[in-house]
């Protein structure tokens, strides 16, 4: 049924596409337009994204930034990506489909790095222009752009969070908890890193306790803390490493009572936990903004095909930002991740 | 297993049997106890039974529904999904609907919390009407038919909730422990007990129960002995769904908001907690107290690995040991039985 549906769209919007952009962009694309030439009236590009999970929260926020982008510098947008299943073997089909649909650029967000390569090769090779969004394929030859957020940064920041919310001082010793989603997930590898290593030079005094998996379940998230908060009587704080396990241990320290009492700093802005900043019971959020980094990547691509403009750094990291009692309801209301 | 047995002789026979399972799986519990206990001291206490006990009551209301539909010859893959749906459509239909945000707490939020549960139930049995249908009209194998609707019911709850959990009214009172020192039971947990008990009486006292292990045991003797299998089966389904659908509000209640991933690998831990509990996947066998006490041994683990520090890759590799020990013994028993 999915895939009669998922066929039927892309149909429909390959149709579109056609009768829209004509078949003479679509042979006009051809990778390098040569630079300086001036083009009085700009063909109308289409640029085509593939995501990893669609419902994903992360990615309903950058399919938002990237919807807006486009309708501003006048792009056909191709948006695709399996529902639910972030894995290769959902992702090359659905990617195959859409180089079938000839666009000018292709936004990639790969969810393997070995296994999306071939795939990038392959639209290079048909005069397509590839960006890469939040993960890479193992080699960027091919690639105009990678713009990601900087995960390993984020865990640094969340550290510092617990720091200070701890009042840390040197010489004192502190308990804090990881609660991850899963050993392996890229994002928890780099936010970890990154906790650990500012824990190594900056909180010494700051020794984690104890990690535990989540596999994506909140319920199971809150079981973890449950069971750490009887462990560690004396716990100072919980670094809970994705939307998940900070909805999860937002709910245990409520249930037990301990809000305040221990210093939660979360990652993710679902609405939910952006409103429990302000009821005290998220210390902080480190929050990402693919919205801004879908973006990036569709101005660098059409600045790239309509005269051949590369972009001034072949790598773009754009920082992750924290969230708490002082950020102001602008700048909450900008991060929040929204879905349409 | 031969089949020229009379059911009421097999049935008597299997209840024994059952009955000297629930003595074994006891013992299994207190060992674990004094084992974690040895490792780590503050297991031994009033805020760790807690901590089990929250994490039982979701699962018990998943198995117990998948008791029945395991007895009736069937799974149920799809409880999972029905957990997550339910949770958020309650969640939808308290904020959304009724537009009560995460503000209304204490007994202000109990109105809109009696909605929310009324429509996680009905949620539930609503996709257990589906599975029915799927199975009984179109003759769909229980396995594929709750495959597909767990992947649909996955589906909705994120469709609905754009992935992300929905905060709605709560009173964190009603799912902590009554008293932090002396009574690990949160109020929660009592209407789960209670529920459960109401659904043991019924499979193991009623002509609903009978008919179920009936169905389970041979549907060709069944629908001879002018039992209306379909119409069974249907309802069985209905139950586990409506079941699930409340597991889904107790979740909603855990984490004061409904979370489309909060069903995620469920279906697993309910099946693995009516395994462990004797019940037999060939169907017609099982005993709801077996299944209570699989799903404690379950969350004893879970508590016990982490107050003992043990790293947590290890805790899958635990329990998948026990799930096949559990199997293995009830198999090897069975089989000492009948020589």
């Amino acid at each position: 049924m999915n895939y009669f549906k998922k066929a039927a769209a892309l149909a429909g919007v390959a149709a579109l596409a056609l009768s829209v952009t004509g078949c003479a962009a679509a042979e006009e694309a051809p990778t390098t337009p040569s630079a300086g030439e001036t083009t009085a009236v700009v063909e109308e590009l289409t640029i085509a994204f593939v995501v990893g999970a669609e419902s994903d929260p992360f990615f309903q926020a950058m399919k938002l930034g990237a919807e807006e982008e486009a309708a501003a510098l006048g792009v056909n947008l191709i948006w695709q990506g399996d529902p639910t299943n972030y894995s290769p073997e959902t992702q090359i089909p659905i990617v195959d489909a859409v180089l079938a649909q000839q666009p000018d650029g292709l936004v990639l967000i790969p969810t393997d790095p070995t296994a999306l390569q071939a795939s990038v090769t392959k639209a290079v090779a048909a005069g397509i222009a590839v960006a890469n969004v939040d993960t890479r394929v193992g080699d960027l030859a091919d690639v105009l752009t990678f713009i990601t957020g900087d995960n390993e940064d984020g865990g640094a920041k969340a550290a510092a969070a617990i720091a200070n919310a701890i009042n840390y001082t040197a010489g004192e010793s502190y308990q804090v908890v990881l609660g991850l989603t899963s050993a392996t997930a890229t994002t928890n590898v780099a936010r970890k890193e990154g906790f650990e290593k500012a824990i190594a030079t900056d909180y010494p005094g700051i020794e984690i306790v104890d990690v535990a998996y989540s596999e994506s379940n909140p319920e199971k998230a809150a079981s973890n803390v449950n069971n750490w908060l009887t462990k560690y009587p004396d716990l100072d704080g919980i670094f809970a490493i994705d939307g998940t396990n900070a909805s999860g241990a937002a709910a245990a320290l409520e249930a037990k009572g301990l809000v305040g009492k221990v210093a939660l700093v979360g990652y993710d802005a679902y609405p939910d936990n952006v409103a429990k900043i302000k009821a005290g019971i998220f210390t902080a959020l480190i929050a990402q903004d693919p919205a801004a980094e879908a973006r990036l990547a569709i101005q660098t691509l059409v600045a790239f095909l309509s005269d051949g403009t590369l972009p001034a750094s072949a790598e773009v990291v754009i920082p992750n930002v924290i969230l708490d009692a002082n950020t102001s309801e602008a700048d909450l209301a900008k991060y929040t991740y929204v879905a349409n | 297993m031969s089949s020229s047995q009379q059911p009421n002789l097999r049935l008597e026979r299997f209840k024994a049997v059952a009955r000297n399972q629930n003595s074994i799986l006891l013992s299994v519990l207190i060992a674990l106890a004094i084992i974690f206990t040895l490792a780590e001291p503050l297991f031994f206490s009033v805020p760790t039974a807690g901590n089990i006990l929250t994490d039982w009551g979701s699962i018990v209301l998943l198995a117990a529904g998948q008791t029945l539909v395991i007895i009736s010859g069937g799974i149920d893959l799809s409880v999972g999904g029905t957990l997550a749906i339910s949770g958020v459509a309650s969640a939808w239909m308290m904020s959304v609907v009724l537009g009560f945000d995460t503000t209304t707490s204490g007994p202000d939020a109990y109105p809109p919390l009696m909605i929310g549960a009324i429509t996680a139930a009905a949620t539930g049995i609503l996709v257990g009407l589906v599975n029915g249908f799927l199975i009984t009209k179109l003759r769909i194998v229980p396995f594929v038919a709750t495959l597909s609707t767990m992947g649909a019911t996955l589906g909705f709850a994120i469709i609905i909730s754009n992935g992300m959990p929905i905060g709605g009214p709560n009173d964190f009172s009603i799912i902590s422990p009554i008293n932090p020192n002396w009574m690990p039971l949160s109020w929660a947990v009592i209407g789960v007990i209670i529920i459960v008990t109401i659904v043991g009486l019924f499979l193991h006292k009623s002509r609903f129960g009978l008919h179920t292990y009936a169905v389970g045991s041979n549907s060709f003797a069944a629908r001879a002995a002018g039992i209306n299998v379909e119409r069974h089966l249907t309802k069985v389904y209905a139950l586990a769904g409506g079941l699930a659908g409340l597991a889904g509000f107790y979740v909603y209640l855990r984490l004061g908001a409904g979370s489309p991933t909060s069903g995620t690998m469920r279906e697993l831990d309910a099946i693995a907690a009516v395994v462990i509990g004797g019940a037999s996947l060939m169907g017609g066998v099982g005993r709801m107290l077996g299944t209570v006490i699989g799903a404690l041994i379950l969350f004893t683990v879970q508590s016990g690995l982490i107050m003992a520090g043990v790293a947590p890759d290890w805790k899958k590799v635990v329990v998948a040991v026990l799930i096949a020990a559990a199997v293995a013994a009830q198999t090897l028993r069975r089989e000492n039985r009948q020589r």
